[in-house]
């Protein structure tokens, strides 16, 4: 293979993972930097990056992985660089409102309301596990938490959601 | 393993299953409904996060691969190929068949047996909070409501009271997502009732051992007033 062939072969293989990544990674940006044009801006960024280093990928299985990473060390170096302030959460939700939308259906409105609501430090870990299809220690390894931090931050990520939604489920445990 | 370990565990992984825990939730109801909760708390929690990404939109990674080449018919049929696979595998997914509407009513009330036994009425204020997000309301004169929630049923949620009419206490469920073209009638585990169809969605009133329940779900569904 000349380095014309090999060159589109690498093209090629980027596109595809690329094209098949590309829809969950702008959602899991989406919902951690919770600004539509912010996730856009930084997964473009992060494409770029992954295409620079693109050879450092030796499995084309651990694409996701590798993916993500750089998508969430793009949005780490975003959020340093804006030193995004508090913000007002009414004002957030009614900015996105056209991506929180679901017709006819008030009750996933609300729910994507809720998500908007939780603290980063609860809603990451939640959106790797049911988004992204995370297992509790591969969110460790990703966060670079303790395992039991976040299976503890789950739970209340949950509990949280619940209290949001005002879905009566357990009493206490005993 | 305790109430508090069990739920300590499927709280943070509603969809885990060892043996410990399925021995618990074998002896524990209220457990096993707390799981039951979670996970379809987690089925609406996934279709929340699958907004659509096109709304957010985002950079084509072909124009990235044409930085440095001419796009590639090829390269494009491959990535569509893959497109189109993973959306066929995604269809056959979402249309491979749900649970009846019956099991699925009758498995709710069956999961929260303790809502239909208390006796004390709820406070209007308590029932107007559950009902209220649904712009739905309840007329008075129907009975006592002792138990009023929201709960996740078939990943949308949904008011669930229990109103202690004159021949008995039945499970109501306004499900205005879920549109039915005539009644149903269900009769599981020990339970009967019917879904009616509503001006938003569907009724499910649902009873145990009712001599009239069809005289029973007539009079709580003209006592729903729907809003608008």
């Amino acid at each position: 293979m000349n380095r014309d062939e090999r060159g589109t072969d690498r093209q090629r293989r980027f596109g595809v993972l690329c094209e098949a990544l590309r829809p969950d990674l702008l959602r899991f940006a989406f919902w951690l930097g919770r600004d539509r044009q912010l996730a856009e801006d930084v997964v473009q960024e992060a494409m770029l990056r992954a295409w620079k280093s693109f050879d450092s990928l030796a499995d084309d299985g651990k694409a996701k992985s590798w993916l993500l990473t750089i998508v969430r060390r793009e949005l780490a170096r975003t959020f340093e660089r804006k030193r995004l302030e508090a913000t007002d959460l009414d004002a957030l939700v009614a900015s996105e409102a056209e991506v929180l939308a679901a017709d006819d259906d008030a009750g996933l409105a609300e729910m994507r309301e809720a998500l908007f609501r939780l603290e980063d430090e609860h809603r990451e870990p939640l959106v790797l596990q049911v988004l992204m299809g995370y297992s509790t220690k591969e969110i460790a390894e990703q966060m670079g938490l303790q395992q039991g931090t976040v299976l503890t931050r789950l739970f209340r990520a949950r509990a949280r959601l619940r209290r949001e939604l005002g879905i009566a489920v357990e009493q206490s445990p005993s | 393993m305790n109430c508090l370990e069990f739920r300590r565990r499927v709280g943070a992984e509603p969809s885990v299953s060892d043996a410990g825990l399925e021995n618990h939730r074998r002896e524990c109801p209220a457990c096993s409904r707390y799981q039951h909760e979670l996970r379809a708390m987690d089925a609406l929690l996934a279709q929340a996060l699958a907004v659509d990404a096109a709304r957010i939109r985002g950079p084509d990674p072909g124009v990235l691969a044409a930085r440095t080449t001419p796009s590639r018919p090829r390269w494009l049929a491959l990535a569509a190929s893959i497109v189109i696979s993973v959306s066929a595998g995604l269809a056959l997914w979402f249309a491979s068949p749900r649970p009846s509407l019956a099991r699925e009513v009758i498995g709710h009330v069956a999961h929260e047996p303790g809502a239909i036994a208390g006796t004390a009425p709820i406070t209007p204020a308590e029932l107007a909070e559950v009902l209220a997000p649904n712009g739905a309301r309840l007329r008075p004169g129907i009975g006592d409501v002792t138990f009023a929630a929201r709960c996740v049923f078939e990943s949308h949620v949904v008011p669930h009271l229990v109103v202690r009419t004159s021949r008995g206490p039945v499970t109501v469920l306004l499900l205005r997502h879920r549109d039915v073209s005539g009644p149903v009638r269900l009769a599981e585990e020990g339970y009967a009732g019917m879904v009616l169809p509503a001006p938003h969605g569907s009724i499910a009133i649902v009873g145990q051992d009712q001599k009239d329940l069809d005289g029973i779900a007539r009079q709580v569904f003209e006592a729903v007033d729907w809003g608008a």
